[in-house]
């Protein structure tokens, strides 16, 4: 028997049909993956992939205790407790167990925000910074509709301690003030990208071929040469010295005249940089050392001497004529202390703080004149060498530059008037880290280091201290530093308040009380106190600046910095475990 | 078992640079058909399939185990950062000045110094 079977036509009908249906799944599968590629693998990464930025985390702030580093600023992961009102089963419940557990991190009206959130809101916040067993307690309630995101926030266990120097971290991660501006970007790091193929549980899987994975690099941990101790002293002791002069403001700093660190630095009024969002003036965040230039008085007398001496124009027992005042151009310029009249030695005028005599040691520069030669001299031994008029580069945020008028200013202001007033520091805008910086070169030998808070990093939990630091100039010899150790001990014991050093260390310093400025002309009910010496025992091995003021008071180096300069002094002997001589 | 010989089987050995090799070249005598070629690629595909399918499920098992192992990390590192800040707070000065062993503490009467 044949079989039969299909008619040909039926075949080939169902064939051409079979072949236009296979094409018809070519065209749409062409379409699909080769038209369409780009469009739905983009769909299918946003749906099977998910992009992560692993957050760097910021480096942490170190101070020393005797060389030894202990963590000043610290990060902390904290919980932002939120709520989805559409979820909450039971708004009263929750907020009872956030105010129980959270208590003081439950923000304002919380309870209300989440009774009266409009229907389209899915996200009210109830509590910020809880910590992590408190964000633990909460979890384990089980509140439908709760939430917990990390965040980290910066943590300071010694308070407000040197606040001013490591300023703060705003709400946008952002460094303010202090080193935390100024070194933001060491202390930032780089944020990490993690970018795979996740399953349901957005657990990221290795199978993708496109998968990222760029590891975070922390901030750098630094360390400051600011010793937590020095640091603590001194805050404490210019707090107590500004109430006992009626003072308003205040700023000390300590520094190490071999290396030029900052061992302290401190300003008051301060705040507390965990809550900078209280502070209601912004001087709070100024760091006066650093920030705000001023007339520093007589202190600058030690700078006029040594450029003097070194010049080889007086030595310590240089004779002149002291009258009480002195005439230069169409200006009379006298002294404070009236009556040391006669025959005085550049000692004695130092002493006494003279102003006749530190204008007679500019005019030996000059041959007897303040003329050019000598405005030239001062000036390079001011601005080039000293580095008056001129940032620092110390890693302060906000650090200001301040003024040193040129001898051939166009404006004609770098007279001899003007250079006579800046023999006994007027006429001038200095900041005290300069003055602090010149200083530590004149009585170490004549080496200008370049003034810094930062002593080394730590990696890994090991501290690296930076190579030494190594002098950036010479400024004056070593023999014009000697000399100049010797007119400061000199100096200081004339002092009435050397009576409380101690005994069997060198101890030196200058006064120095400034007028201030107002409505362009200086005034004698306002002045700023400010002091500046060293100790050590066979060698200097600390030097303290000290400034006071207050508006409208009338402060004295003297009678109100120099006691704290003492109360400083004397602790750093006993703290640096230094041993008298002789 | 027999063999035999391809015909389009060439000799070495009338290949003067390849004399004396072992020429000998076997052909089963099993036969195939293109269905059953078909159905042993087809099996090999699903075989080849099947391991790359235990191996990737094998691998997400671990990424699976890698990420617990991460969020157990994390958390262990959020506690040693807990105990580092409570450690600082501890030892903050203001602590250590109230403390009872500071407030025990009395100044030395006098203080000599060995040279």
């Amino acid at each position: 028997m044949k079989y039969t079977g299909f008619s040909d036509d039926r075949v080939k009908l169902f064939s051409i049909a079979l072949i236009i249906l296979m094409g018809l799944f070519v065209l749409r599968l062409f379409y699909l993956q080769v038209i369409m590629h780009d469009e739905y693998t983009q769909l299918a990464r946003a749906e099977q992939q998910r992009r992560l930025v692993i957050p760097a985390e910021r480096g942490e702030i170190y101070a020393l205790t005797h060389n030894q580093p202990v963590k000043l600023v610290l990060n902390q992961a904290v919980y932002t407790i939120f709520a989805d009102p559409q979820v909450v089963e039971d708004k009263d419940k929750v907020i009872d167990v956030i105010s129980r557990v959270a208590g003081g991190e439950m923000v304002d009206k919380a309870r209300e925000v989440l009774k009266n959130a409009s229907d389209e809101s899915r996200y009210v916040i109830l509590a910020k910074g809880v910590t992590r067993k408190q964000a633990e307690l909460i979890k384990k309630e089980t509140l439908a509709g709760v939430g917990a995101q990390t965040e980290t926030r910066r943590v300071y266990p010694e308070g407000g301690l040197a606040s001013q120097t490591l300023g703060f971290v705003n709400a946008e991660g952002m460094g303010q003030y202090g080193i935390e501006q100024s070194l933001n970007d060491r202390l930032t790091g780089k944020d990490g990208l993690l970018q795979a193929v996740t399953d349901v549980s957005n657990v990221p899987l290795s199978i993708g071929k496109d998968n990222i994975n760029i590891e975070p690099q922390d901030g750098e941990d630094i360390v400051l040469s600011i010793d937590r101790n020095i640091q603590s002293y001194v805050e404490d002791t210019l707090k107590k010295g500004l109430e006992k002069a009626g003072a308003k403001t205040g700023s000390a700093v300590v520094m190490n005249p071999r290396t030029g660190q900052v061992m302290a630095m401190a300003n008051y009024p301060t705040y507390n940089p965990a809550e900078f969002f209280k502070v209601t003036d912004v001087q709070a965040f100024t760091n006066g050392v650093v920030s705000s230039p001023y007339e520093p008085a007589s202190v600058l007398k030690t700078l006029l001497f040594a450029t003097a001496i070194d010049q080889g124009a007086v030595n310590r027992m240089t004779p002149y004529v002291n009258t009480d005042s002195v005439r230069v151009d169409d200006a009379v310029i006298n002294n404070a202390l009236k009556g040391m009249t006669g025959t005085r030695t550049m000692q004695e005028a130092y002493n006494w703080s003279l102003n006749t005599g530190s204008v007679y040691a500019a005019q030996q520069l000059g041959g007897g004149r303040i003329n050019d030669k000598a405005r030239k001299i001062m000036y390079e031994y001011y601005h080039d060498r000293f580095g008056l008029g001129e940032t620092t580069g110390v890693e302060v945020f906000g650090e200001q530059s301040g003024y040193v008028v040129e001898p051939n200013a166009a404006s004609g202001e770098g007279n001899a008037v003007r250079y006579s007033n800046m023999t006994f520091g007027q006429g001038l805008d200095v900041t005290m880290i300069q003055v602090c910086s010149a200083f530590v070169s004149i009585i170490n030998g004549g080496n200008y280091y370049k003034p810094t808070v930062l002593a080394g990093t730590v990696d890994n939990g090991v501290y690296k201290p930076d190579t030494k630091p190594q002098p950036e100039r010479r400024t004056i010899s070593q023999a014009t530093s000697d000399e100049m150790v010797k007119m400061a001990m000199e100096g200081r014991k004339a002092f009435y308040d050397s009576k409380r050093d101690r005994s069997g260390y060198m101890v030196g310093g200058k006064t120095g009380t400034s007028q201030q400025i107002q409505n362009g002309k200086y005034v004698f009910n306002e002045t700023v106190g400010t002091y500046l010496g060293f100790g050590g025992d066979t060698e200097a091995k600390y030097v303290i600046m000290v400034q006071v003021a207050a508006p409208d008071k009338k402060l004295e180096g003297g009678i109100h910095a120099g006691p704290i300069f003492t109360d400083i002094s004397n602790w750093m002997i006993d703290y640096l475990k230094l041993q008298p001589q002789g | 078992m027999s063999y035999q010989r391809t015909p389009s089987y060439t000799s070495r050995r009338t290949q003067n640079w390849s004399r004396n090799q072992n020429t000998t070249r076997f052909v089963s005598n099993v036969k195939l058909g293109p269905v059953a070629h078909t159905v042993l690629i087809a099996l090999m595909i699903t075989v080849l399939g099947l391991i790359y399918l235990t191996q990737a499920v094998k691998a997400t098992g671990y990424d699976n185990q890698a990420k617990q192992i991460d969020d157990k990390i994390a958390e262990l590192e959020t506690r040693k950062s807990d105990l580092e800040v409570e450690n600082a707070r501890l030892t903050a000065l203001e602590n250590v000045r109230t403390s009872n062993v500071a407030q025990a503490m009395t100044s030395p009467e006098s203080v000599e110094y060995a040279r």
